[in-house]
This record gives C-alpha cells, sequence and structure tokens, in this order.
C-alpha cells in the first residue's frame, strides 16, 4: 500500500468516525438551529442543494460542493465553511443575506476544531453508544470511537475525564463589564457578561412589593402578610432588602420549605411502593433531621455525611448521636419490593435504590445504570458499580415493618436512647376508638373464620392473611396508650449500621444468580486523585462520605449550588440538576457555577450563605416582565435578562390558602399521621382512614405514602416519590381547575377565608381590599375592584335559584375568596 | 368609587367574554349555551382546523404499553429463535447468555395469515385489521429516556408530545372535552406535555380505577365506587351552575387584569383555558364516564365485570367513548410489561388482563363504522432480547422490536419491517420511532416537515431533522 493511499484511508477512517455525546450536543444547540435557520433553505435535500453542496448530513458536507470540499476537520482556518461565514472570502459569503453574529461563528469555529460532530443520518443520536449492548448480532459500528466505554471494557479515561462536570472546579477571574453600575455583585458581572455576548440587556427592577412575594415564598413557602408588605414598601433604608432575607433565613418555614426540596431528590416517603405498600410509620423521623439541618445551616457537606454514615462519625452527646444515627434514614426510605422472592434478589434491588439514590441526588451521577453492564454513556464501568455495591452491602439496612403476606423481609429498627427524642404523633379520642373498635370487629370476624376453618370451610392461607393483617392492627395501636398517646415504643428510627465488611461480586447481567469476579470496595475510577479514600475497615460508607465530601470532589458542590440556583430561578444554571453526566445540559454560565461552588466549600458549605448572596444579586431584584426583542432572542430567559415566572409547587399553593383563611398552623404537628398504621397500605382501606387530611398544618407534614400522595399535592406535579427528582414539572392543565373549582377542602378553606373578613370591622369594600392584600400581597387596581363589586352583584342573582339553606352572602363571600385562589395570579411567582 | 374608567367593567356577561379572545372556551356558557358549530370561534387556537392535505385518520387511540412489551413473544415470529433455543451467544457484549424460545405459540391468523402468539388470542381474530410494525428500533435502551422518546421525539431536551402536536396541527372537535386525553398516564408529564407549544395543546391526564402504575399493579385512586371516578371533582356541591360561571367570571377578569399588568405571564393564557374547559367539562364528562348506556353484551365484550379485564376493559370502552365524543387524541398506558423476570407468569397475566378489551374496541371502533378513521396504535418504549435474563425473562432492546397500528388508512393484515433471525435488531424496512411519528402525522393529514413552531428563532418540529413517512403501510 503506497504512502498517499494510507493516508487516505486514515483520513476516511477519521471522518467516519462516530462523534461523542458531547460534541453531539454542542451540535444539538449551537450548530444544528443555525443549520436550520440559515443554511438548509439553500443546501439540504428538502432545499435547493445550491453549488451542489449539502448540509443536511455530514458525510455530504465533508463531501463539500462544486468549490471542494469547505470543512477541514480540526482547522477551521483553513475551512471554507468558516471563511464563508466570516466574509472573509468576496465569493463566498455566507448566509447571504448577512453575517452570522461573531457568537455563532465562534461556535462554528469550535465545532470544526471539535472534527464536526454530527449524528448519523438515521438520527440515533446515541447509536454508537447503543452498540456494545446489542453487539451480540456482531454489527458493528465504530466501538473504538463509542464515547467512553468499549466493548471490551476498554475506557479511555484521559477523554472521559474531560467532561466538563468531572473536570476539576476553577475560578475564573470576574468578568469586566462594561455595564455603569448595573452589577452588585461577582454573580451579576458573570450574569452580565452573558446577556451581552448573547444580545440580550437586563429588564428593570422588580417593583418592592412584587420582590418581596417573590423572595418570601422562595425562602420561607409562603406569602408575606400584608403587614410585612406595608412595613418593606416603606422602609426606605439602604438594608431593607437585606433585612427582610435575613428575617426570612431565620424563621423556621426556611426549614420547611427548603427540607423540602430536598426531600424531593431523597425520594422520601413514608410506604415503600412497589408491588404492596408497606407503611413506613418512623420515616417521619428523617423528614424532620433535614427540615432542622436547613433551619440550622447545617454545613452541606456535614448533611451530607450524617446521612451517609451518621452512625460512624463522632457525636458530642446522646442527643446528637440520635440525630446522626436518624440522618442515615436518608439510605433506608427508599421504595422496596417487600414482597420480592429471595433474600439475595431483594438485597440486590434495595442496595441498587441506594445507589441510585445517592448518585443522582449528591452527585448527579446515574450511577444505577451501571448495575447490569457498563454504563452507556458515563465513564462508570459496571465494576464500578459494584464496587460501591459492597460498601452498602456491608451495611446492616434497618427499615421495620412487620412480617405479613406481602412482606417477606422485615426488619429491625434503630433504637433510639430514650430522652433524647419524641415520641411523635398522639392519636386523638376518635381516632383511638376508630382503632379499637375496627380491631375488635375484626377480631370477632377472625374468630368466626377459625371456627369455618377447623371444619375446612376456609383457606388457609386466607386464614393466615387475616391473622397478620390484625395483628398490624394490634401492633399500630400498641403504640399509643388509651389516652392516645404514643408511648416509648416509638423510640425507633429508619437508618443504616455497620454490617460485617465484605467485597461485592460483580453480578452478570445483574443476575443475582450470575455472581462473578469480586470487587474491592471504593468508588468509581473516573475521580481520581490523591484525595481519594481507600477503604481499608468496615464497610467505607464513612470513606464513602468523605469522598462525596472531599472539596476536590468536583460533582458535589456543582450539584449543590445548582439545585439551590434551580429554586430560586425556577431553572438551574444546568438545567438537568439530577444529572451531570454525558446525556445531561452543559451549564448555560460554566464560570458562575464554578465560582459559586468554590465559594460555597470556601464559606463552609452555608445553604444559607449561598442564598442569601443569590437573592440579594441584582440579577435576583430584575422583574419578570418581558420586553420584546430580548423575549424574541431568548423567550426561556436561560440568560437572566429578567426573572423567569414559576408556577408554585402544591405545597405552596395550599401553605397560601390557608395562610389566606388564616388557619395555617405554623407550629411543627408531633410526629406523623403515617404513625397509626402498619403493614400494607390499601388506599381507601382501614389504613387510610385514620390519615385526616384536613389538619391545617403545613404541606410538608402532610403524610406522603406512595401511590397516595395528598391530591392537592399529586395535581399541581409532585413527583414520584420512588425516585429522586431535583426538577417537578410546571403542567397547567384541567385538572387542576377542577380540583379548585370543586374539591371540598378548598371550598372549606375558601368558607374559612371569607368567615375572617366577615368576622373583622370593615366595609366590604375595605374587605375586598384586604382579601387582595392577604391572597396576592398588594391593593386591587380599580379595574379589579370594580369587577369585585359586580361579581357579588351577579352571584347574589344568579343563586337566586339555589335550594342551598346557607345565607346568599356567606357563599358570595366564600365563592369570591375562592376565585382568588383560582387566579393565575394565586399561583404565579413573578 | 368611580366605576367609569374601569376597563373590566362590562354590561353584560356576552361583553366581557367577548373581551377574552383567546381560545374557543370564552364564548361557551357551558350548560347554559347547546355545542353548536356556529358559536365556536373561528379564531380558537383549538377549533378544528384542516391539515396539510386529506388524512385517511381523524383521530388516535394510542394503547401505550409501557415497560418494553417483549416483541418475541408477542407479534414478531421466530422461527429460527425456538430452533436455536438454549444455545449461547458466542460473542460481543452478551456473550454466554443463551438464547431463549417463546414459551408462547405463534400461529398464523385471518386471509392474511400473520403469525401471532397465543398471548393475544382474541386481537389475533382482527389479524386482517392489523399493520405489524416489525422493524421498529429506538435510541436508549433505558425507560424512562426511551418513553419520553416515543411520546416527544427527544430523549434529552424537552419537547412538545405527539399529541400536542396533533392538537396544534389539527385542532379539536369538542370544545367541551380536552382535545388530548391522558388515561392513567404511566410516566412524567413531558410524556403528554406542550414544552414550547402553547399550554392549552398540553395532555389531560385522568386517572381511573385500576389504573395502572409503572410496574403493572392495580391501584386506586381517588373515588372508587360511582362511575364518574376517572375524572375526579366534576361537581360542584356548593353553588348553582349558573352562580359557579359568575365565580370563573370574576376569576377570569382578574387574569385578564394580571395578564395586562405582568407582562410576561406566558401561562395566564393556559390558565384562562384550563377554566373554561373544566367548566364545560363538567357538564359533559358525567355523561360520558356513565356506562349506562351501553348495553350488556357491549360491556361484556370489553370484558367489563370479569375481574381479568374489567380495569383495562373500562378503559378501552372509555377511550372509544372520548373519540366518538370528538377527543382528537386519547392515550391509554397500561404497565407491567418490564419482564426482566417471571416472564412467564407475567406477561401471560398481563396480557389476558388486555387482549380481550383491545380486541372489543377494534371491533366496536369497526361496528360503528369509526375503525377506517380512528387510527389505533399499540406499543411501548421498545421491546425485549430474545435471549435470556436468568432463566425466564428478557432485557432490554432497542434495537428491534414490534409496534402495531390498525384503522385510520393503514394496511390491514400486514407486516411491515423485519428484525434479524433472533429478533435482536431490525434489518429490513427499519422504522425509527421519527419515522413512526413522521408516518402517523402523515394518516392524519399532517406533513411531518411542515408541521413546525417557531420558537427561539427556530422552527421547530416533531420530527427533528428526521423522519420519513412509511408508504407501504398506507392502504
Amino acid at each position: 500500500m503506497d504512502i498517499a493511499l494510507c493516508l487516505l484511508s486514515i483520513a476516511l477512517a477519521q471522518s467516519a468516525k462516530v462523534p461523542d455525546a458531547e460534541g453531539l450536543k454542542f451540535f444539538e444547540e449551537k450548530i444544528k438551529p443555525v443549520l436550520a435557520r440559515s443554511c438548509f433553505k439553500c443546501h439540504s435535500a428538502d432545499g435547493k442543494v445550491r453549488g451542489g453542496l449539502r448540509l443536511d448530513t455530514r458525510e455530504l458536507m465533508l463531501e463539500g460542493g462544486a468549490s471542494g470540499p469547505i470543512v477541514i476537520l480540526g482547522k477551521p482556518k483553513e475551512s471554507l465553511l468558516i471563511r464563508a461565514l466570516k466574509y472573509q472570502d468576496p465569493d463566498y459569503q455566507m448566509p447571504p443575506s448577512g453575517p452570522l453574529s461573531g457568537t455563532i461563528i465562534k461556535d462554528f469555529e469550535k465545532w470544526v476544531e471539535m472534527g464536526a460532530p454530527y449524528p448519523s443520518a438515521e438520527g440515533e443520536m446515541m447509536g454508537a453508544a447503543m452498540e456494545p449492548m446489542m453487539g451480540s448480532s456482531g454489527s458493528v459500528v465504530d466501538v473504538a470511537d463509542a464515547p467512553n466505554i468499549r466493548d471490551d471494557g476498554f475506557v479511555d479515561w484521559e477523554k472521559a475525564r474531560q467532561h466538563w462536570s468531572l473536570i476539576p472546579m476553577k475560578s475564573h477571574p470576574t468578568p469586566a463589564v462594561q455595564d455603569e453600575g448595573w452589577s452588585w455583585c461577582d454573580i451579576d458581572r458573570f450574569v452580565f457578561e452573558g446577556m451581552v455576548e448573547n444580545g440580550v440587556a437586563p429588564v428593570a427592577d422588580a417593583e418592592k412589593s412584587v420582590w418581596l412575594r417573590r423572595v418570601t415564598f422562595d425562602l420561607i413557602g409562603l406569602p408575606p402578610t400584608p403587614e410585612e408588605v406595608i412595613a418593606f414598601t416603606r422602609d426606605r433604608s439602604p438594608t431593607a432588602f437585606d433585612r427582610v432575607v435575613d428575617r426570612l433565613l431565620a424563621s423556621s418555614a426556611f426549614g420547611e420549605r427548603w427540607g423540602r426540596h430536598w426531600l424531593d431528590v431523597a425520594r422520601f416517603a413514608e410506604s415503600s411502593g412497589k408491588e404492596v405498600n408497606i407503611a413506613y410509620p418512623y420515616a417521619w423521623r428523617y423528614r424532620n433531621y433535614v427540615i432542622d439541618a436547613f433551619n440550622n445551616d447545617k454545613p452541606y457537606n456535614q448533611f451530607l455525611r450524617e446521612q451517609l454514615a451518621g452512625d460512624l462519625i463522632p457525636s458530642k452527646d446522646l442527643n446528637e448521636r440520635t440525630e446522626h444515627l436518624i440522618a442515615t434514614g436518608f439510605l433506608a426510605v427508599g421504595a422496596k419490593g417487600h414482597n420480592t422472592r429471595g433474600r439475595s434478589q431483594f438485597t440486590a434491588d434495595t442496595i441498587d435504590e441506594q445507589i441510585d439514590a445517592v448518585g443522582q441526588s449528591m452527585l448527579g451521577l446515574t450511577i444505577a445504570c451501571a448495575r447490569c453492564h457498563d454504563h452507556k454513556f458515563d465513564p462508570i464501568p459496571q465494576r464500578d458499580y459494584y464496587a460501591l455495591a459492597g460498601i452498602f452491602l456491608s451495611s446492616k439496612i434497618c427499615y421495620g415493618t412487620e412480617q405479613s403476606a406481602g412482606n417477606n423481609f422485615p426488619s429491625e429498627y434503630i433504637n433510639l436512647p430514650v430522652g433524647t427524642a419524641a415520641n411523635g404523633a398522639k392519636l386523638s379520642p376518635d381516632q383511638i376508638q376508630m382503632a379499637d373498635v375496627t380491631i375488635t370487629r375484626f377480631a370477632e370476624q377472625l374468630a368466626a373464620l377459625e371456627v369455618r376453618a377447623e371444619k375446612g370451610e376456609v383457606d388457609r392461607g386466607n386464614l393466615r392473611n387475616q391473622r397478620q393483617f390484625l395483628g398490624s392492627l394490634e401492633s399500630a395501636r400498641a403504640r399509643f396508650d388509651d389516652a392516645g398517646n404514643p408511648t416509648d415504643a416509638n423510640l425507633v428510627a429508619m437508618g443504616v449500621l455497620e454490617g460485617s465488611g465484605r467485597n461485592a461480586p460483580i453480578l452478570k447481567r445483574g443476575e443475582v444468580n450470575q455472581a462473578g469476579e469480586t470487587v474491592v470496595r471504593g468508588f468509581p475510577q473516573v475521580l481520581e486523585g490523591d484525595w481519594v479514600p481507600t477503604i481499608r475497615t468496615g464497610s467505607g460508607r464513612k470513606e464513602l462520605a468523605q469522598w462525596i465530601t472531599d472539596p476536590m470532589n468536583p460533582l458535589t458542590a456543582r450539584v449543590a449550588v445548582n439545585r439551590v440556583w434551580g429554586h430560586l430561578f425556577g431553572k438551574g444554571l444546568v438545567s438537568t440538576p439530577d444529572n451531570f453526566g454525558v446525556t445531561g445540559m452543559t451549564p448555560t454560565h460554566p464560570e458562575l457555577l464554578d465560582s459559586l461552588a468554590l465559594s460555597f466549600i470556601e464559606r463552609g458549605w452555608s445553604v444559607k450563605s449561598l442564598i442569601r448572596e443569590i437573592t440579594l444579586s441584582h440579577t435576583y431584584r430584575l422583574s419578570s416582565k418581558t420586553e420584546s426583542r430580548s423575549m424574541k432572542m431568548d423567550p426561556d430567559a436561560l440568560w437572566l435578562w429578567r426573572m423567569p415566572q414559576r408556577r408554585l409547587e402544591g405545597e405552596a399553593i395550599r401553605d397560601a390558602m390557608l395562610m389566606a383563611s388564616g388557619e395555617l398552623s405554623r407550629s411543627r404537628p408531633d410526629g406523623s399521621q403515617a404513625q397509626s398504621l402498619e403493614g400494607p397500605i390499601r388506599n381507601g382501606g382501614v389504613m387510610t382512614r385514620l390519615i385526616d387530611s384536613t389538619v391545617p398544618y403545613r404541606s410538608v407534614y402532610m403524610p406522603i405514602l406512595r401511590d397516595v400522595v395528598p391530591e392537592m399535592l399529586e395535581v399541581f406535579d409532585f413527583c414520584d416519590p420512588s425516585l429522586p427528582c431535583g426538577d417537578r414539572a410546571e403542567t397547567t392543565v384541567a385538572s387542576q381547575a377542577l380540583f379548585l373549582m370543586n374539591d371540598a377542602q378548598v371550598i372549606a378553606s375558601a368558607e374559612a377565608f371569607a368567615d375572617r373578613l366577615m368576622a373583622m370591622d370593615l366595609k366590604d369594600l375595605e374587605r375586598i381590599e384586604y382579601a387582595f392584600q392577604l391572597a396576592f400581597g398588594r391593593d386591587p387596581t380599580s379595574s379589579e375592584r370594580g369587577a369585585s363589586r359586580k361579581f357579588f352583584d351577579d352571584f347574589s342573582k344568579a343563586e337566586s335559584a339555589s335550594q342551598s339553606n346557607s345565607p346568599i352572602r356567606e357563599r358570595a363571600w366564600t365563592a369570591f375568596c375562592q376565585s382568588l385562589y383560582l387566579t393565575a395570579e394565586f399561583r404565579t411567582l413573578d | 368609587m368611580d366605576c367609569c374608567n374601569n376597563r373590566l367593567i362590562v354590561h353584560n356577561r356576552r361583553d366581557m367574554l367577548r373581551t377574552l379572545s383567546a381560545g374557543f372556551g370564552y364564548l361557551a356558557f357551558a350548560g347554559l349555551a347547546a355545542r353548536t358549530s356556529a358559536q365556536q370561534s373561528t379564531t380558537s387556537p383549538l377549533a378544528p382546523k384542516a391539515g396539510h392535505f386529506a388524512g385517511s385518520a381523524k383521530r388516535v387511540i394510542f394503547l401505550c404499553m409501557d415497560g418494553g412489551p417483549s416483541h418475541v413473544d408477542t407479534f414478531d415470529y421466530k422461527p429460527q429463535l425456538i430452533a436455536d433455543n438454549g444455545k449461547s451467544l458466542s460473542s460481543g457484549f452478551r456473550s454466554g447468555a443463551k438464547l431463549l424460545a417463546s414459551p408462547w405459540k405463534f400461529r398464523q391468523h385471518g386471509k392474511s395469515g400473520l403469525w401471532i402468539s397465543d398471548l393475544f388470542p382474541e386481537v389475533a381474530k382482527q389479524a386482517d385489521e392489523l399493520c405489524l410494525l416489525r422493524g421498529m428500533h429506538t435510541g436508549v435502551p433505558a425507560h424512562a429516556q426511551a418513553a419520553l422518546q416515543m411520546h416527544t421525539g427527544s430523549f434529552q431536551f424537552v419537547r412538545p408530545s405527539l399529541g400536542a402536536w396533533t392538537l396544534y396541527g389539527l385542532g379539536t372537535t369538542n370544545e367541551n372535552l380536552p382535545g388530548f386525553v391522558t388515561l392513567n398516564p404511566a410516566r412524567s408529564a413531558q410524556g403528554y406535555g406542550s414544552a414550547f407549544l402553547p399550554a392549552y395543546y398540553q395532555g389531560s391526564p385522568m386517572r381511573m380505577r385500576g389504573g395502572n402504575n409503572r410496574r403493572g399493579q392495580g391501584q386506586q385512586r381517588g373515588r372508587t365506587d360511582s362511575q364518574s371516578e376517572a375524572v375526579a371533582n366534576i361537581e360542584n356541591s356548593v353553588y348553582t351552575t349558573a352562580g359557579q360561571r359568575e365565580q370563573l367570571d370574576l376569576v377570569q377578569a382578574l387574569n385578564k387584569e394580571r395578564d395586562r399588568r405582568a407582562r410576561g405571564d406566558t401561562n395566564v393564557d393556559g390558565v384562562i383555558e384550563s377554566y373554561e374547559l373544566a367548566f364545560r367539562m363538567q357538564a359533559e364528562v358525567p355523561e360520558l364516564l356513565d356506562f349506562a348506556g351501553e348495553n350488556a353484551k357491549t360491556l361484556a365484550m370489553y370484558g367489563i365485570g370479569t375481574a381479568a379485564t374489567d380495569s383495562f376493559g373500562r378503559q378501552c370502552l372509555l377511550a372509544r367513548r372520548l373519540s366518538e365524543a370528538g377527543v382528537r387524541f386519547v392515550e391509554i398506558s397500561v404497565g407491567g410489561f418490564d419482564t426482566h423476570r417471571n416472564l412467564k407468569a407475567e406477561l401471560d397475566t398481563k396480557c389476558q388482563s388486555i387482549d380481550q378489551p383491545i380486541a372489543a374496541l377494534l371491533t366496536d371502533l369497526k361496528q360503528r363504522g369509526m375503525l377506517k378513521d380512528t387510527l389505533v396504535l399499540w406499543g411501548g418504549e421498545f421491546g425485549r432480547t430474545p435471549y435470556a435474563q436468568g432463566t425466564d425473562g428478557r432485557d432490554h432492546n432497542n434495537k428491534g422490536f414490534t409496534m402495531w397500528a390498525a384503522g385510520g388508512g393503514v394496511r390491514g393484515g400486514f407486516s411491515y419491517g423485519e428484525t434479524d433471525d433472533y429478533g435482536v435488531e431490525a434489518v429490513n424496512d427499519k422504522m425509527h420511532i421519527h419515522d413512526w411519528h413522521a408516518t402517523i402525522l402523515h394518516l392524519l393529514g399532517l406533513d411531518h416537515e411542515r408541521l413546525t413552531y417557531n420558537y427561539a428563532g427556530r422552527d421547530f418540529r416533531l420530527t427533528e431533522v428526521y423522519g420519513k413517512v412509511a408508504n407501504q403501510i398506507i392502504a
């Protein structure tokens, strides 16, 4: 073979190379839209194919047109494409309508430099990545260039470690922006730079009352009171904003808001879900731990450490010991299939669930994908999964529950030292009576069954189930004395303790009966360095905690600050907060993300300081109003030229209703209503009848049973609590409208709101005004006053034919107050 | 108090409704005003509109089989797999994995002689209506992503769902019902979301008793006794209809005022529309959910009243009723196809619960003359491996699987596309999910390349830069 031919074949091999996922993403985000918008009309199969050039497949693009190749891979300066885009060549100036922006041209240069990644014609963006899994039929694309892990298990670590989230965090000099004093802090400078580069400009600041409503909901999940609005709008002092933020951060409601955010990613729930849905009556201890941690501004690294290895770290006294034990509930509250057949299968599934939760919530990595095979996208070989699995295999998971039909694997609880924890929920006399009556009746029925069983008339299995069910009822009842007070039997928690240290075998294809080679306990290899600890004795959870919270870990702090940012702006700088891997999105502001992450660590991982800094920035102060030019450029406000509008979560909507009606109980209830449950939960069954959803405490304290999530939360996009979730959906559907219009509790709250107004010594017009202040934190406009007054006339006429016994005036005020709950404004944060 | 300048003070409701101009909702006083075509606003984004050309299908019923139903055990007959049962694969990542012949027998059915397994004896009787798509493939072998790609075309980006695109393209014909209904959606709201399309194109989820969760276990949600359980909160117990209308008029006046004041709440229109739709649904939905008008024979045909089939039978019957009432896109989800283990027992039970209802749906549509323009789709996010996982299970397979279509102008009794000898990978007449989307839109009279929506300066479409219409499957 002569040299020229040899070179040619190398060149061909190169051009046929399968692009990596990151390159493809770059293409998808930066290049394809431009091609579609500015090029395809004249250079694609669907267009005109001017100059013989097609850009709609990579092969044809590389072939070039009448003037020859237009792209020299890796060499933008020599590529005709770039020169044409830059209008450098008088014969080739593209697109003809005028040059594209400098940013876009830079993207194209980068793209050519990257080797012009472009998905295959079939449109399987990850086509190559899929091959290893299906390699059996022998159809091989170019596996040598599959993104991260080859068919034979070879990983190009150097390349894999170049993924943006895996490279070390780096501090970046604050950009010197020409912003005429717009920026107040470094955050603003980074954001402003992004705006300039993307051709958008910041809108004006939000009105003070709008900012106050925003920051109050964001920090404590409640609306500001009318009195707070008045005080703040009148306060002209330069520190007025700072004082609001500090007041909110100091409120115990802060933890109830931010704790709930963490409970979403910690897939917290008070029952097992899956097939039989067994109650977890003590999961609430972990819930309270999380809320308290945020209220106490527990350093985030300590917070993670306690959840992973609380039982293994020193504590100053018994109270702290108890707190640390409860923290490990994180590893125990996940969904479990209690009716699984075979202990080894159950154990493997439980460990998988733990790995998934740790990976997504703390690291933004979908490690659990590597259970059955090497990860398809991220550099996580199957062996790394089993290195982690050994850590959990060496730990003892304690979730309690009792043996019953459908529960093959009950476990112990962790006993808490007496005097260090509260006993939890009380039962009302009614509930105690209901429980007693139910048990007595059930016992009678069972006795009758036993008699019939003697005669062989009843199925033995059925009888056993009934006995176990009665047992569950009795053991739940036994947690309370006859006055309904919880007894010391409640001094237990879910969590994790040390087992015996052992390594896990790789399970071929994830099958428990296909155990292969054993892997030494350790951590995913993709993060390397002398900071990675070695597991010498014990389960390795302590080392796992150390590994995750080490300041050198490039993921933990980035993931954390991104979550905080997302809760304050509706979308993170990385819009896939649970996935920082190759299939996740890249950050819009990578330098800002790193600066925030580094200063987060420097300031002792203080979540409150981080929130304080962000909420006092100019960026956070912006109005949510649109401006047509920027709107056209950036409708999603990715570049933060305005505050994106957000829909409130179900919890906040419900709490705001109870706040407006004056019913909200701000104190924390004892324990959880789920504390009186035991065994399988059947929706609508005996168990769930013990739950009283009308108690007006904050929504975060409502019992969260998997598959029986309170309707209020469910219709407003509560996440499936079986999976980590850092980003709730925001839908607008008729089922929400129907719920707010017709649900008995919504109407009851509107009645209470109306009663509250009626009880005040005010004129009707003043009542209307006050109602607006309570609901929206502002006065009604004159047209809203008019529409409200008109409503009272029209409604009374319309209802004159009603058969209802209640006076029309009362119904009218109820309907009026409910109307405020129904509006778009009530559920929207500006 | 000075009322004269108040823009919202209007003299009668009709005037006010006219000032609220988005959506055909505003014209309706549902329950008070009868539904007639003359009263539908022609400017409504949801009003029916013509497609790009005359399509053979007017509406869609998508039977979404969540979890990845095994093609080699249902609709993809592989004699070589049977012959080589128990042999090990010799190379590749799966080396050592053993081929597993389907435990179910395949037979030929109908005049067309399509091969269908004994898991679907009733559906098999409709073989001549089925168009099997045996060369399906998709991007990713992970549930969440593949399900998203099946519903939106993208497993990575937030994009509008197939149903939302359909509404955007064609509108809907019954203003009192959502144009896109999804019964017991199995996965994330993104699967019926509208993404950057306006919010009123979103699917409306309805929950039914015995709806299926991801693991395929029946669960009860909401009200369980009456038949009006599929839509919660469909009745108001406090106000008269006229009173509630006044209440909503106030709500909408306040929404409109907000729209004026807080420029930029792009969602206000969606909220407004959701209330109007909800109000009209109250008048229409209870009747729709009341199966009393169906005769005993029909109920029995769907398997309603028989334990195994009751739940899915109700959903299929409701799907027919919704379609008949003018809902453009109905999706029913059923889970439990993720048979890594206990393949024999689980797939058997699962298919028993859906076979008869699906067959009944096809029969019923046919006898009502609706099958010819109702496109019925069956399938899941991917298929499964012909080789075993353990001894009685199969793993995910995105490289080759089967979906099917019936009615709506597809060729019945036809099989399109092929996997290799074992069913590992699609090899002939391959149909990527993008192609499936393109073909569905085509059958509805929409050109997937012209059905675009401009967002952020770029024209987006369901099929991105892909998608090829499979003309061979069109009758």
